[in-house]
């Protein structure tokens, strides 16, 4: 009974998730983020090269023109839009909670309590996995749009992450 | 009655005739390209083999559904707790349902059920998309006793009630929380849905004048004579008396409609949970639990306020993304008491409001851009550079922007979010004004979101995500609702509140 208190709280102090200091990805995930992307867009340019050669008569040279045109800057915006998101992108484990930013144009930031956390994966592409990096997926029971995945994150800081929020999902249990 | 389930059983004996239905309907939906062929020359055919080729068929049929009847069986593993259902004439298949695990288990009736007077029982888990255990044909009785029995063990285990009591509490004639009356359903029918409705009618109009077109040129009428008939008849009749007419239509199938899926609604209590029962020719029947409660949301318009009735929708917990509309239950036409009563059992206590957020103006500016500047210059660009033609419709846009206008305006005005200490509430809609409650303790995350221009106007978005659906508000003021949010989340952080 003694060590019962039942202060009031102040609604003002306390922590903000806005004030978080982020982690950001791993420096080497970027590497995987251009690898990826040089091999989006040379399928993509290799598909127009191959079907221009069998197909040439389909559109006209001027058509053709245009397309290479656009497909190029195509590649160039999706280059740009991924290499400047993943300086976007960070997270943060707090002690009862997780956050994910992410977003060019609108800076969005998911907070998803440990104790509302159905389960965690370990995910490890085929790109990330030369770099020895991997992926946490965090599933809860709102449904994708409520599901984070955290890339670039190295695989054994990963694993002892994985450890922690399991840890963590017990505990509430 | 409790050993009762402990052994395999059958259905009644007399669910074979559903199960022969059942098998029918599934044959005959596989093979209509067959029976089509067998119409179309159905003057070619001999009678006799028709007659043998019937008769031959529909006994495949019954020897089948006898042999699906006799190879079903259910029963309760009380030793691991699980209910186990075998089926299958072929293959074999056997669902195995952890009794901790079971949602819901709903008793419907459909029209061949209610004539043969059995009862089908679904049994329901967060697990996938379909019910996962279905019973086909049992009788009333072995229905509500096997519901009882699947549904106390994952209530409390330490309180079992007694058998008995048990099956009193749940024999329906406990006085009803809300019985929606049949002049209820009459104010829901006439004011609701009328989109929908005008969307089904001008489908079947186009599916009737599609078909008119394919069967007309056999009796050498051609196309454009057709149309030439029918656009004569149309300038005939004065363009009030289509839309009196297309009014009536809307509200005659609106009113047969609702009376069909809800006649005869009843909201009981029973035990912890709310049965739902209604339905004119199938009786459905569901089982609500506060705790399973994601998102309700009250519904009403313009018209539905001046006759006091409202319409709730209750949303569940569900598995997966699909936003499965037949997880969420509809309760129509109560009115303020009503709902009151439904709210304090679902919540304990009455949500208020609180503090008020309002979105923007550029929420407004950005809405009316969307859907009002854009398709209209969408449309000069066509007209302009594509079909001139075009043009000669340019009196549709006058009327687009002023309706569309208007939706967007009063949707803008009704876009509010409520915040107390207990809920969140978000008002939106421009003609049916939806109030959707969420219990801060439902919720699953958050997400906020701010555009990088919106920085200095100190304005940004948020979703919050429960079980049962996400509820956003965008453009509001964000340092209030970031203040909320970590308000909300030390709430959800510090205490164990169950949110299913």
């Amino acid at each position: 009974m003694e060590n019962f208190t039942n202060d009031t709280i102040d609604t003002k102090q306390l922590p903000k998730f806005e004030e978080v200091v982020f982690t950001s990805l791993h420096p080497k995930y970027l590497r995987v983020v251009i690898i990826n992307l040089v091999i989006f867009c040379a399928s993509l340019i290799l598909f127009f090269v191959f079907f221009s050669y069998y197909n040439d008569e389909i559109f006209s040279g001027r058509i053709w023109l245009i397309i290479g045109i656009m497909l190029s800057m195509f590649c160039l915006f999706v280059t740009f839009v991924s290499i400047a998101g993943f300086y976007k992108k960070g997270y943060a484990f707090r002690e009862h909670d997780v956050l994910y930013k992410f977003g060019l144009i609108s800076n969005n930031t998911v907070v998803i309590p440990y104790n509302r956390i159905q389960h965690v994966a370990l995910h490890e592409s085929l790109v990330s996995r030369i770099f020895d990096l991997a992926k946490i997926q965090i599933f809860t029971a709102g449904g994708s749009s409520s599901d984070i995945e955290i890339p670039g994150i190295e695989k054994e800081q990963a694993e002892k992450i994985k450890q922690l929020l399991m840890g963590k999902i017990q505990k509430q249990l | 009655m409790d050993q009762q389930f402990n052994l395999p059983q059958r259905q009644s004996p007399i669910g074979v005739l559903v199960m022969f239905f059942d098998t029918l309907q599934l044959w005959a939906r596989g093979l209509w390209p067959v029976l089509l062929i067998y119409i179309v020359k159905f003057k070619d055919l001999n009678s006799v083999y028709l007659f043998l080729g019937v008769a031959a068929f529909l006994l495949i049929v019954a020897l089948i559904a006898y042999l699906k009847y006799l190879t079903f069986t259910f029963y309760l593993d009380s030793d691991n707790d699980e209910f186990i259902i075998n089926e299958g004439v072929l293959n074999k298949k056997r669902t195995i349902i952890q009794l901790n695990r079971i949602q819901q288990v709903d008793i419907n009736q459909s029209l061949i059920q209610r004539i043969i007077g059995v009862y089908e029982l679904n049994v329901d888990t967060a697990g996938s998309a379909k019910k996962e255990g279905r019973i086909k044909a049992v009788s009333h009785a072995l229905a509500v006793a096997l519901k009882t029995r699947l549904l106390v063990n994952e209530i409390s285990k330490d309180q079992l009630p007694s058998h008995e009591e048990a099956l009193v509490n749940s024999v329906e004639d406990d006085k009803p929380l809300v019985k929606i009356s049949f002049l209820s359903l009459l104010k829901v029918g006439i004011t609701t849905n009328y989109v929908k409705t005008f969307g089904l009618v001008l489908a079947f109009l186009i599916t009737i004048f599609d078909n008119v077109k394919k069967i007309i040129p056999e009796y050498d009428l051609s196309d454009e004579d057709l149309e030439s008939y029918i656009d004569q008849g149309l300038a005939l009749k004065s363009i009030g008396f289509v839309f009196f007419v297309l009014i009536a239509l809307i509200l005659m199938i609106n009113l047969i409609r609702v009376i069909f899926k809800y006649f005869d609604y009843q909201v009981t209590k029973h035990n912890d949970s709310l049965v739902l029962s209604f339905g004119l020719l199938s009786t459905k029947s569901t089982i609500v639990k506060p705790e399973k409660v994601q998102i309700v949301t009250i519904s009403r318009n313009y018209f539905q306020k001046k006759m006091d009735t409202l319409e709730i929708k209750i949303k569940q917990a569900t598995s997966g993304d699909r936003q499965n509309n037949k997880s969420i239950i509809e309760i129509p036409g109560c009115d303020e008491n009503e709902k009151a009563a439904i709210f304090k059992f679902l919540f304990r206590n009455i949500p208020e409001k609180g503090i008020q957020l309002k979105p923007n103006y550029r929420k407004l500016v950005f809405s009316l851009f969307l859907f009002i500047v854009i398709p209209a210059l969408l449309f000069f660009a066509l007209a302009n550079y594509v079909d001139s033609s075009l043009l000669d419709y340019v009196f549709v846009v006058p009327i687009y922007v002023v309706f569309i206008g208007l939706i967007v305006f009063f949707g803008y005005l009704n876009n509010r979010l409520y915040i107390s200490d207990d809920f969140v509430i978000k008002q939106s809609g421009a003609w049916d004004i939806d109030n959707s409650i969420i219990d801060t303790a439902k919720i699953q995350g958050v997400t906020t979101s701010q555009l990088f221009w919106h920085k200095n106007a100190d304005i940004g978005s948020i979703i919050i995500h429960t079980a049962g659906g996400d509820l956003a508000f965008q453009l509001g003021n964000f340092t209030t609702i970031k203040h909320h949010v970590n308000e909300w989340l030390y709430k959800i952080e510090t205490s164990d509140s169950n949110w299913m």
